[in-house]
C-alpha cells in the first residue's frame, strides 16, 4: 500500500509556498493556503477554454491534498520524515514497554465501555489527549534536534494514540443512541 | 455598432453583456431562484417562494408550485411534495418516510420511482419540473434565457444525491455550473452582507434535510472547516411527530391513522406548528376533533429530533478542533428556524442568540447568485473552499473498507492508491465503491461496483492494481482503476450509479424534446426582446451624449430616421413576433449607421491621442 505523497507528486510544501520545516504556525498555513486558492481555484477558470480548464482543476486538487497533507502537525511530520526516506508502514511495532500500557488502557475502556460507565469513558480519553498534547510538544523538541529516529518512534506511538482516541469517540457516541 | 463605443449608458449595456445566470434553492418544501443585479443577489419573483410540489393531472397537465400545492389535499396521490427526500435513493433508504407520503413508492436496490397516473417518474424527473418552472419564472424576469445555474444540495448529501440533481438539472435544460453546499451558499450572503469576518456556524434546518458546518471567512474566502448533519431531518418529521402524537388521542384516531388521511392530518400539523411560531397555544382541528396545543406541547414533540441535531453539532465542531467559545457566530438557515422552540435550543446548544438578520428562507439562494455570477464572469471576489462530507473508500476483503478521501477534505481532491491481488491467478478485481464514515462496506453507502479485467495470472499479491479517486469542485466522484505490474495499463472511468444510467437520462432529454417547440419559441422571443432593449439604449445614450458635446455629429436626418426606427423597435418589442423584432433592430442599426460610424472615427482618432472618447468629448466641447 502506497501512500499518496509520493514521488512523482510536486512538493506539498513548495505548493503552498512555504519553508519544509515542522515549526510553522497553523495560522501561517492556512493564510499561505487561502492566497494559493485565490489564484488557482477552478471558479477562477470557470470560463477558460475546456483544456486550462482541466489544469486548474489538477492544480487545485494538488493544492488542497498539499494542505491536507500539511495543516495539522502529524501529518506534517510524516511527510517530513517521508521527504527524507524515512517511510511509517502500517504494521510498525511498539517498542515493548509502551505497547503493555497500551493494552493496558484499551482493556479499562472496553471495561468501561461494557458497564456503560460515560464519566470512566470521558476520563480515559482526556488522559490520553493529555498525553497526545506532550507528545506534540515533544515531536517539536525532536524536530529541533533532527532526531529522526526519535521522530519514527513517536509518530509510530502517535498512530496508536489516535486510534484509542477514535475509539472512545465511538464508545461515547454509541452510548448516546 | 453603438455597442463598441462604451461611454453613455456604460452600466446598462454591460448588464446586457453579461451572462444571464442565476442561483437556485431546491429545497424539500420550497424553492426560490435568485441573480445577482447592480451587484447585490435578490430573490426573483413578487412572491419569491415556490412550493417544491408537483401535480400530474389528467391528459399529462403538470402544475408547479402554488397551484400544484392546493391539490394536495383532494388529490393526494397525485400531488407530489418532499420529493427531494427521494432524490438519488433506493427504495430501502426511504422505507422510514415510505408509510408517510400520501403516494405511492415502487422501486429496487438501484433507485425509488413515484406511481402517479399509472406510470412511474424518477425523482429526478419530479425536480426536474420544478426547476422548469423556476427557470421560466427566470427567463421571464431577467428578459431572456439562463446560460447557467448554481444548485444548492445540503452540505450532507452524498454523491448519489449530488448526481441525481445535477441530472435533474440537465432534464430541466439548465446548465449546471457547479453544486454548491446550502450552509456554505448562507454563509456567502451572509458575508457579503454584513462583511463579516471570523469563524460562523451554519445551523440549517430545512423541511427535509438537516446540515451543520462551520466556516471561516476571510477575505473573500470561505473555507468550509467541516461539515455535518443529517440528510433525512428536518421540518418534515416534526410535522409527522405532531401528527402521530396528536392523532393517537383524539376520539376518531385509529380512523385517521389511515393512508387516506395522512396528507390532512400532517398539513393541519404543519399549520398548527406554524402557529405556534408567534402563538404560544394553537388549537389541532381535524373532521369535528380538536385538541389544545401548547408550545411546551411542541418541545416536546421536537426533542427527539434535536437531540439528534445536537449530536452532528458537537461532532463536527469536534471534526474542526473546535469548541463553542471559539465560534464569532451561528448563523439560522432554513424554514424550521423560524420557530422558537427551535431557536432557543440552537441558543442553548451553542451557549448565544443565533443570528437571522437575512430572511432564512432566501439566505441560500442569495447565496447561490453570487457563486453563479463568480462563476458566470462577474465582479465578486469570492473563493468558496469547500468539503466533502463524508468519506469516500473501496471495500477490502472481509468487507472492511479502506478510505481514500476522508470527510471534511476540501474540494476538488483526488488520491491514489495500490492494492494487490489477493487469489492466485486472479484475472479481475472487483472494485466496490462506498461512502460513509462506518468501517464495514455493508453498513456505508454503496455507490459503484466495477470489475477491472485483464490482471494477468500470477500468484495471489504479485499484480498490483492502482485505484484513483478524483473528487471535483460539486463534490462528485470519478474513480479510475489502472493494472501496473506488466505495463500493460487497464483503465475504466466509472460514474457512480445512483439509479437512473445515462442512457435513461439521454430518453428522457429525447422525450422532453416534444415540449421543446413551445420553449423555443418564448426563448427566442425573450432573447429578441433583451437584443432590443439593450439596442434603445445605447442609441438613447449616444444621442444624449451628442446632443450635449459642442460639435455634433448627428446630422437632423439621421437623427429623425433613429427616432422612428426607435418607435419601430418598441411597437414590435410589445409584439410576440420575435422574427419582427429581429427585423427593427437591425432597421435602427442600419439607420444610425452613418452616426455611429462618425463615432468610431472620433474614438479611433482620440485613441490616437491617447485620449478616451470622453475625454475627446471634453475637450471638444471646451
Amino acid at each position: 500500500m502506497e501512500s499518496p505523497s509520493s514521488s512523482k507528486q510536486p512538493d506539498a510544501f513548495d505548493l503552498l509556498g512555504l519553508p519544509a520545516r515542522f515549526d510553522l504556525d497553523g495560522d501561517v498555513i492556512e493564510r499561505a493556503f487561502y492566497a494559493r486558492s485565490k489564484e488557482l481555484h477552478p471558479d477562477r477558470f470557470a470560463s477558460a477554454p475546456a483544456a486550462e480548464r482541466v489544469v486548474a482543476l489538477s492544480r487545485s486538487r494538488a493544492l488542497n491534498d498539499a494542505y491536507q497533507t500539511l495543516k495539522k502537525p502529524v501529518g506534517r511530520a510524516e511527510y517530513l520524515l517521508e521527504r527524507v526516506g524515512v517511510s511509517i508502514g502500517e504494521n510498525e511495532r511498539l517498542d515493548p514497554v509502551t505497547i503493555m500500557a497500551v493494552l493496558e488502557m484499551r482493556e479499562e475502556l472496553a471495561e468501561a465501555r461494557a458497564a456503560k460507565a460515560v464519566a470512566k469513558i470521558e476520563m480515559l480519553q482526556a488522559d490520553m489527549q493529555q498525553r497526545r498534547a506532550r507528545d506534540l510538544v515533544e515531536l517539536d523538541r525532536l524536530f529541533a534536534s533532527a532526531d529522526l529516529d526519535g521522530i519514527k518512534r513517536l509518530l509510530i506511538g502517535l498512530r496508536y494514540v489516535d486510534r484509542y482516541l477514535e475509539e472512545c469517540d465511538a464508545a461515547l457516541d454509541a452510548d448516546e443512541d | 455598432m453603438l455597442l463598441q463605443i462604451s461611454e453613455p449608458g456604460e452600466a446598462t449595456i454591460k448588464e446586457a453583456c453579461k451572462q444571464r445566470v442565476i442561483g437556485i434553492d431546491l429545497g424539500t418544501t420550497n424553492s426560490l431562484v435568485a441573480w445577482v443585479t447592480d451587484g447585490a443577489p435578490v430573490v426573483i419573483g413578487e412572491d419569491p417562494i415556490v412550493p417544491s410540489v408537483v401535480y400530474y393531472g389528467p391528459d399529462n397537465t403538470i402544475l408547479v408550485g402554488r397551484e400544484a400545492a392546493k391539490r394536495g389535499l383532494d388529490s393526494p396521490r397525485e400531488t407530489l411534495a418532499s420529493v427531494k427526500r427521494l432524490i438519488g435513493r433506493n427504495l430501502s433508504d426511504v422505507e422510514g418516510v415510505r408509510n408517510l407520503l400520501p403516494y405511492e413508492l415502487v422501486g429496487d436496490d438501484r433507485a425509488v420511482r413515484v406511481v402517479v397516473g399509472g406510470r412511474e417518474v424518477s425523482p429526478v424527473e419530479v425536480s426536474a419540473e420544478i426547476l422548469k418552472a423556476l427557470k421560466l419564472r427566470a427567463e421571464a424576469a431577467l428578459g431572456g434565457t439562463i446560460e447557467g445555474v448554481v444548485i444548492t444540495v445540503p452540505a450532507y448529501f452524498d454523491d448519489a444525491q449530488r448526481q441525481a440533481t445535477r441530472d435533474a438539472g440537465r432534464l430541466a435544460g439548465l446548465e449546471v455550473m457547479r453544486l454548491m453546499a446550502e450552509p456554505t451558499a448562507a454563509a456567502v450572503a451572509y458575508g457579503l452582507d454584513k462583511g463579516s469576518q471570523g469563524t460562523y456556524a451554519v445551523f440549517d434546518l430545512g423541511g427535509g434535510t438537516f446540515d451543520i458546518s462551520i466556516l471561516k471567512l476571510v477575505d473573500g474566502v470561505f473555507e468550509v472547516k467541516a461539515t455535518g448533519g443529517d440528510s433525512a431531518l428536518g421540518g418534515d418529521d416534526l410535522d409527522r411527530s405532531i401528527a402521530t402524537a396528536v392523532v393517537g388521542t383524539l376520539a376518531h384516531g385509529s380512523d385517521l391513522a389511515h393512508r387516506k388521511h395522512v396528507a390532512a392530518v400532517v398539513a393541519e400539523a404543519r399549520r398548527v406548528k406554524e402557529a405556534l411560531t408567534l402563538a404560544e397555544t394553537a388549537l389541532y382541528k381535524i373532521q369535528g376533533a380538536e385538541r389544545q396545543i401548547s408550545r411546551a406541547d411542541l418541545r416536546e414533540y421536537a426533542k427527539p429530533l434535536l437531540d439528534r441535531c445536537a449530536k452532528a453539532c458537537r461532532r463536527v465542531l469536534k471534526d474542526a478542533e473546535l469548541t463553542k467559545d471559539q465560534l464569532d457566530g451561528v448563523i439560522l438557515v432554513g424554514g424550521s428556524t423560524r420557530s422558537p422552540v427551535v431557536r432557543e435550543f440552537v441558543a442553548e446548544l451553542f451557549g448565544r442568540q443565533p443570528l437571522s438578520d437575512l430572511d432564512p428562507d432566501q439566505v441560500v439562494a442569495l447565496g447561490a447568485a453570487v457563486q453563479a455570477d463568480v462563476l458566470g464572469g462577474g465582479e465578486q471576489q469570492v473563493t468558496l473552499l469547500d468539503v466533502i462530507p463524508l468519506s469516500l473508500g473501496v471495500e477490502m476483503m472481509g468487507g472492511i473498507v479502506e478510505k481514500l478521501i476522508h470527510r471534511n477534505t476540501t474540494i476538488p481532491s483526488g488520491a491514489t492508491q495500490t492494492f494487490a491481488t489477493y487469489a492466485d491467478n486472479q484475472t479481475g478485481f472487483v472494485i466496490h465503491v462506498v461512502q460513509g464514515e462506518r468501517e464495514t462496506a455493508d453498513a456505508c453507502r454503496s455507490l459503484a461496483t466495477f470489475t477491472l479485467k485483464g490482471v494477468p495470472p500470477m500468484i495471489a499479491g504479485m499484480a498490483r492494481v492502482e485505484i484513483t479517486f478524483l473528487v471535483d469542485a460539486d463534490g462528485l466522484l470519478k474513480v479510475m482503476a489502472k493494472e501496473l505490474t506488466t505495463g500493460i495499463e487497464t483503465s475504466i472511468e466509472v460514474k457512480p450509479s445512483y439509479g437512473l444510467t445515462d442512457e435513461e437520462v439521454e430518453r428522457m432529454l429525447t422525450e422532453s424534446f416534444d415540449f421543446a417547440e413551445t420553449d423555443l419559441a418564448m426563448r427566442n422571443l425573450l432573447t429578441e426582446r433583451v437584443e432590443g432593449d439593450r439596442i434603445l439604449n445605447a442609441t438613447r445614450g449616444a444621442f444624449a451624449s451628442d446632443a450635449a458635446s459642442a460639435d455634433h455629429l448627428l446630422d437632423d436626418d439621421v437623427r429623425a430616421a433613429g427616432v422612428v426606427a426607435m418607435q419601430d423597435l418598441e411597437r414590435a418589442m410589445a409584439g410576440e413576433d420575435h422574427f419582427k423584432i429581429r427585423a427593427m433592430v437591425e432597421a435602427l442599426d442600419l439607420a444610425t449607421k452613418p452616426f455611429a460610424q462618425k463615432r468610431m472615427n472620433r474614438a479611433v482618432e482620440a485613441q490616437l491621442h491617447g485620449l478616451t472618447l470622453e475625454e475627446a468629448e471634453s475637450q471638444v466641447s471646451h
